[in-house]
C-alpha cells in the first residue's frame, strides 16, 4: 500500500484553474521529484498536499487514512485539521525560520508548545524537555550546525538557515517531507550543502516530495519523477524514463532549455 | 516670588499633563489595537489568527470585527476624520459640541480632553499597528501552520514579538508628539504645563513660561532613553 495517495486534486484562484486534476501516489521511503516550468502550479501543488491551502476537489490519503477531503473540509474543526497537517512537514523556498529564536530554539519550539498536549506532561516536564532538547541537538549535528545552535537566523547564510529549516521540519516527526525549491533562493555555491543534506535524509528513506529546478540532484536522488505543465502532469517516471528517455514533446522543450545553459 | 515658587507651580502643570500623558496611553493603546482589527477586516493573516474553531475573547472581537464589512469602512473614516483635522479643533468639537448640538452638560474639562486624545492616538496608533502587522511576512504564520502549531500559540510565540519590534520606532515617535501635544488642552483650560507657565505673565514674569520648555525636554528626554533601551533590547534579531 502506498503511503500517500493523492486523488484528483482541482484548485482554482478565482478564475484561472490552476490544478486540474492531479493523481499519484508514493511508497514509503521513496523520493518524488516535481519538475515543471514556472507558473505550472507545483507551489500550489504542495501547499494543497501540506494543507496550507485548500483544495476544491480531491482527496489525499496517507497509510491508508484520509488526510484530506474536499467534500468534508469545511465540517472539520481546527483542530482535527492541524493534527492531519503534522502528517507533513514543509521546507519553504525561503526558509521562513523564526527570526527571534535561536538556531536550537527554531528547532525546539514546536515540539515543545506539541509536548504540552501530552497527558503526562505536567508529572513529566524535566525528562520530556530534556528529551526534546537531546533530539533537536542531534538534528541540528545531522544538518551539520551544531557550531550555530545559539546563533540567530540572521547570522547564518542562507544554506545554513535552509539546513536548520530541515531540522525543524524533522523535529515534528512528519510522515512526509515535501520541499518547494529549497536551494532557489541560495546562492548558488551554498546549494550544495543543502541539497548533500536533502540526500543524506533519501539515503535514510525519508519518504519526500521535492519541487526542484536541480536536474542533476532530481535524477539523483528521486524515485519518480513528475513533470508538471499547465495544471497537469504531463509526463511521469522514473529518472531515467524522464530525463534520458523523455518522450513528451513539451517535457523535452523544458528539459532542453536546461541543457542549453549547461545545466 | 522665588524661583522655587515657579518650580512648584509648574510642577502642578506638569502632573497634569503626565497624567493626561499616561491615561492617554493606557486607553489609547487597546483601542488602537481594535480599530486596527476593524480596519484591517478581511486581510488574509488576519482572518487566519480570527479563525473559525477558536474560543474566546480575542476570538469574538477578531471573528465579530472580520465579519462585518461595513466595520472596515467606518474604521478607515473614522481615521481618516481624525487624522486629517486638528487636534486642537477635535478638542473644541468634543468640549463644545454635544452641548451646543444636544443641548448636553458640558463634560469635565480634563474628561473631555482626555477623551479627545484616546480617540486621535488610537487612531494613529491603530495605523501603526497596521503596519506592523502587515510587515510581518505571511510565511511566518504559514511556517506556524505547518509546524502543528494553534493560531494562539503562532500569535504570542511567533507573531506578537515581531510585531513589537516592528511597532516601537513610530510608536516612540507618537509618544514624543504625545507630550508636546498635551499642551492643545489649554484651549479648553486644562491647567496643564503651559497654562501654568503663562499664568506668571499676569504678574509680570515672562521666563516661567519659556521655562515650561525645560521640564518637556526633561519628558521627552527620559521617554527618548527608554525607548532607545528597548528597541536595543530587540536589536538583536531582524524581523
Ligand atoms: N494565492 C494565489 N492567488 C491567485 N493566483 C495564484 C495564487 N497562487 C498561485 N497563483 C497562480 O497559480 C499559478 C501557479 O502558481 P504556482 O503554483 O506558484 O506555480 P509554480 O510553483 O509551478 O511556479 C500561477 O499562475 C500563479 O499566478
Ligand atoms: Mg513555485
Amino acid at each position: 500500500m502506498p503511503i500517500l495517495e493523492v486523488q484528483n486534486i482541482h484548485k482554482r484562484f478565482g478564475r484561472t484553474e490552476v490544478l486540474k486534476g492531479i493523481d499519484f501516489s508514493l511508497e514509503q521511503g521513496q523520493v518524488l521529484s516535481i519538475i515543471g516550468s514556472s507558473g505550472s502550479g507545483k507551489t500550489t501543488l504542495l501547499r494543497c498536499i501540506t494543507q496550507l491551502e485548500q483544495a476544491d476537489r480531491g482527496r489525499i490519503i496517507v497509510s491508508g487514512r484520509t488526510v484530506f477531503d474536499a467534500g468534508e473540509a469545511l465540517t472539520l474543526t481546527k483542530e482535527e485539521k492541524r493534527q492531519r497537517q503534522l502528517t507533513f512537514g514543509m521546507v519553504f523556498q525561503s526558509f521562513h525560520l523564526f527570526p527571534q529564536y535561536n538556531v536550537l530554539e527554531n528547532v525546539t519550539l514546536a515540539t515543545r508548545l506539541h509536548a504540552r498536549e501530552l497527558p503526562d506532561f505536567s508529572a513529566r516536564k524535566a525528562e520530556i524537555l530534556s528529551e526534546i532538547d537531546r533530539e533537536a541537538r542531534e538534528l541540528i549535528a545531522s544538518v551539520g550546525l551544531s557550531e550555530k545552535l545559539k546563533n540567530y537566523p540572521c547570522e547564518l547564510s542562507g544554506g545554513q538557515q535552509q539546513r536548520v529549516a530541515i531540522a525543524r521540519a524533522l523535529a515534528m516527526k512528519p510522515q512526509i517531507l515535501c520541499f518547494d525549491e529549497p536551494t532557489s533562493a541560495l546562492d548558488p555555491e551554498l546549494t550544495g550543502e543543502v541539497l548533500s543534506v536533502i540526500k543524506s535524509l533519501a539515503n535514510r528513506h525519508m519518504t519526500m516530495i521535492i519541487v526542484t529546478h536541480e536536474m542533476r540532484f532530481a535524477r539523483e536522488v528521486s524515485d519518480q519523477v513528475l513533470f508538471m505543465d499547465g495544471g497537469h502532469i504531463r509526463a511521469r517516471g522514473t529518472p531515467e524514463e524522464i530525463f534520458l528517455h523523455p518522450e513528451d514533446p513539451r517535457l523535452r522543450d523544458f528539459l532542453g532549455s536546461f541543457q542549453d545553459r549547461g545545466l | 516670588m522665588s524661583f522655587w515658587d515657579v518650580n512648584v507651580t509648574l510642577m502642578k502643570g506638569l502632573v497634569v499633563s503626565v497624567e493626561l500623558f499616561f491615561l492617554t496611553l493606557l486607553f489609547a493603546i487597546p483601542l488602537g489595537l481594535v480599530i486596527c482589527l476593524g480596519s484591517m477586516n478581511g486581510w488574509r493573516p488576519l482572518r487566519f489568527l480570527a479563525g473559525r474553531g477558536r474560543s474566546g475573547g480575542a476570538r469574538a472581537v477578531c471573528g465579530a470585527l472580520g465579519s462585518f464589512m461595513p466595520v472596515r469602512a467606518v474604521c478607515r473614516l473614522v481615521v481618516w476624520i481624525i487624522r486629517g483635522t486638528p487636534l486642537m479643533l477635535q478638542i473644541l468639537v468634543v468640549y463644545f459640541g454635544p452641548g451646543l448640538m444636544f443641548h448636553w452638560p458640558l463634560l469635565p474639562r480634563f474628561t473631555a480632553a482626555l477623551l479627545t486624545f484616546v480617540i486621535n492616538y488610537a487612531c494613529y496608533f491603530s495605523e501603526i499597528y497596521r503596519g506592523g502587522i502587515q510587515a510581518i511576512p505571511r510565511g511566518q504564520y504559514e511556517a506556524g501552520q505547518v509546524l502543528g502549531m494553534t493560531r494562539a500559540q503562532t500569535f504570542f510565540h511567533v507573531i506578537l514579538l515581531q510585531l513589537i519590534k516592528n511597532v516601537v520606532p513610530p510608536m516612540g515617535n507618537e509618544l514624543i508628539t504625545l507630550v508636546k501635544d498635551t499642551a492643545l488642552v489649554r484651549v479648553i483650560s486644562v491647567y496643564e504645563l503651559i497654562w501654568m507657565g503663562e499664568s506668571f505673565i499676569r504678574k509680570g514674569f515672562i521666563w516661567p513660561l519659556f521655562y515650561t520648555g525645560v521640564f518637556y525636554l526633561a519628558f521627552s528626554g527620559l521617554l527618548t532613553l527608554l525607548l532607545g533601551w528597548f528597541e536595543k533590547k530587540l536589536s538583536y534579531f531582524r524581523a
